[in-house]
């Protein structure tokens, strides 16, 4: 919260900001126990027996939607798969597309004001490559840490 | 309430193909979800907002206009449309996280690091990892470092018509970045960026004490191939326990203020949107990085080569976020020690992992300090 508008305060709105900002006290500190050498291992194992509990759920759930004539999640995933292939031919014609283009557009001298630099452009005429900051260029070499 | 119109930043002769496949490669949470439930719904409705789903109160996302210019399997190089009458000579290329999707870096008109970048005169280019199948478990480092990342620079190379090519790495990107840079001493970097990159495994104090020697992580690759997003969602949630509930009092304390409503709508849908972890790589990171630290003690073998990060020669800079809860500063800051180069820099600003690239201290601090940076060394 960067201001306080104290005509719109109310308890539930102080109790929320004090959650906000109390929260990462709290976070540190379940951090801290989180990653005790002691919390660690029993997270890992609880971890393990979540992947097995996932493991079997899926199993017996894949049983009983198959009996129900369901798809199941294994389904879902088959299809995800499917279609991700898909996506992934398209990107590559469209790629292949704009290459094509690119090379058109070079033969043409569509846009011969781009020069060598843009002969193979692909978003139409390329802008010159002529800018310059603002600023110099400062000539020493720098190894520098800063706070912005 | 309509969602923002974008028409006036699409392409103006878009052709049948893109039109077509623009939708399925836009991360547009119009194409994703269904009607917002009905809890949702009313307390949208008590501030006024008549949405039914979430693309019209967010509007869509990652919507600079861009063209895909190469693909290979799940990856893709998308290069933007430039939004100045002249760029600077060398362009950049993002390397995006594997883990998240790409969109934080362009979540919407103005709230944009890519979009900014545009128009501060850079010609940008992105690499987006896409959403690994059961078919890509076995995918490596080697294969993103020493295979796919070339291969982008060598198409960055052709559309520009330039040797040199600026790297900005975001996160896992960012090692991802510094790994082929230093297995690349001679290749044709001339500027790089990393921002919040762990190099440190010890300094991931939890990560390294959940993924401990007791960690199967054999057992879970076996049952799903990759480590499934919701796992690694749950993962980097942990690491802040109650950031959701904090992230959603503020939210309620701040709901008659349409514009964070909508900014954290935006970046609740990026949170909860993670990519899996490619198996292979998964496997590389707990073993070489998390548990042997390999990378900062330099033993770190990949493709069959030694990885020395003193290696990296060109024009570095590191931007790191003071309460980067993902990236600690304990796992990032020997990164700028490390690397070989004599003119390097590191800069922290306030904020924490996400507010680093997207958002409103974003907008204030980072984003000019990467451009002031930058583009002295882009002529």
């Amino acid at each position: 919260m960067s201001e306080m508008d104290w005509s719109k305060m109310s308890m539930t709105t102080m109790w929320r900001d004090w959650i906000v900002k109390s929260e990462q006290q709290w976070s540190e500190n379940m951090s801290r126990l989180l990653k005790d050498e002691k919390t660690g291992p029993v997270l890992t194992k609880q971890i393990d027996e979540a992947r097995m509990m996932h493991k079997m759920f899926g199993e017996m759930a894949q049983m009983s939607l198959a009996a129900a004539n369901l798809p199941s999640r294994t389904d879902f995933e088959a299809l995800d798969e499917r279609m991700g292939r898909i996506e992934d031919g398209m990107s590559a014609v469209q790629a292949e597309l704009a290459q094509l283009r690119a090379a058109l557009v070079g033969a043409r001298a569509i846009a011969p004001a781009a020069g060598a630099a843009g002969a193979a452009g692909t978003l139409g005429a390329a802008p010159a490559r002529t800018r310059k900051p603002a600023g110099k260029v400062p000539a020493g070499k720098s190894t520098a840490k800063s706070r912005a | 309430m309509t969602a923002p119109t974008t028409a006036a930043r699409a392409d103006p002769k878009p052709d049948a193909l893109k039109a077509a496949t623009s939708a399925a490669l836009r991360p547009s949470a119009k194409n994703e979800s269904a009607k917002l439930g009905n809890p949702m719904q009313r307390a949208l409705e008590r501030m006024g907002i008549d949405a039914e789903d979430f693309a019209s109160i967010t509007g869509e996302l990652g919507v600079t206009p861009k063209e895909t210019i190469y693909a290979q399997g799940t990856m893709k190089l998308h290069h933007y449309r430039p939004l100045a009458d002249d760029v600077y000579r060398v362009p950049v290329l993002i390397v995006t996280s594997l883990v998240n999707q790409p969109y934080i870096l362009d979540l919407a008109p103005g709230q944009s690091m890519v979009e900014f970048l545009l128009r501060q005169g850079f010609d940008v280019f992105l690499i987006e990892w896409g959403r690994p199948r059961r078919e890509h478990q076995d995918l490596v480092l080697e294969d993103y470092v020493l295979d796919r990342i070339p291969a982008c620079i060598r198409r960055v190379q052709e559309v520009s018509g330039e040797k040199d090519v600026s790297i900005i790495g975001y996160c896992v990107g960012g090692l991802l970045a510094a790994l082929y840079a230093a297995l690349t001493p001679q290749g044709p970097l001339k500027n790089m960026v990393c921002m919040a990159a762990p190099v440190n495994g010890d300094g991931l104090e939890s990560l390294k004490a959940w993924m401990g020697k007791d960690f199967d992580e054999e057992a879970l690759l076996a049952q799903y191939g990759n480590v499934p997003g919701e796992w690694v969602q749950n993962a980097l949630r942990a690491l802040r326990p109650f950031g959701k509930l904090a992230g959603a009092m503020s939210l309620l304390n701040n709901m008659d203020k349409i514009e964070a409503v909508r900014s954290n709508l935006r970046m609740g849908k990026w949170e909860t949107d993670n990519l899996p972890f490619p198996g292979g790589v998964f496997r590389q990171m707990v073993n070489g990085f998390l548990r042997k630290n390999q990378l900062v003690k330099g033993t770190w073998v990949i493709g069959g080569k030694r990885v020395k990060l003193g290696d990296i020669k060109v024009p570095f800079l590191h931007l790191l976020a003071q309460d980067d809860h993902i990236t600690p500063y304990a796992s990032s800051k020997e990164l700028v020690q490390l690397v070989g180069s004599r003119d390097k820099q590191e800069i922290i600003v306030k904020g924490g992992h996400v507010g680093l690239v997207a958002g409103r201290g974003a907008e204030l601090r980072m984003w000019p300090a990467l451009e002031g940076w930058l583009a002295q060394r882009s002529v």
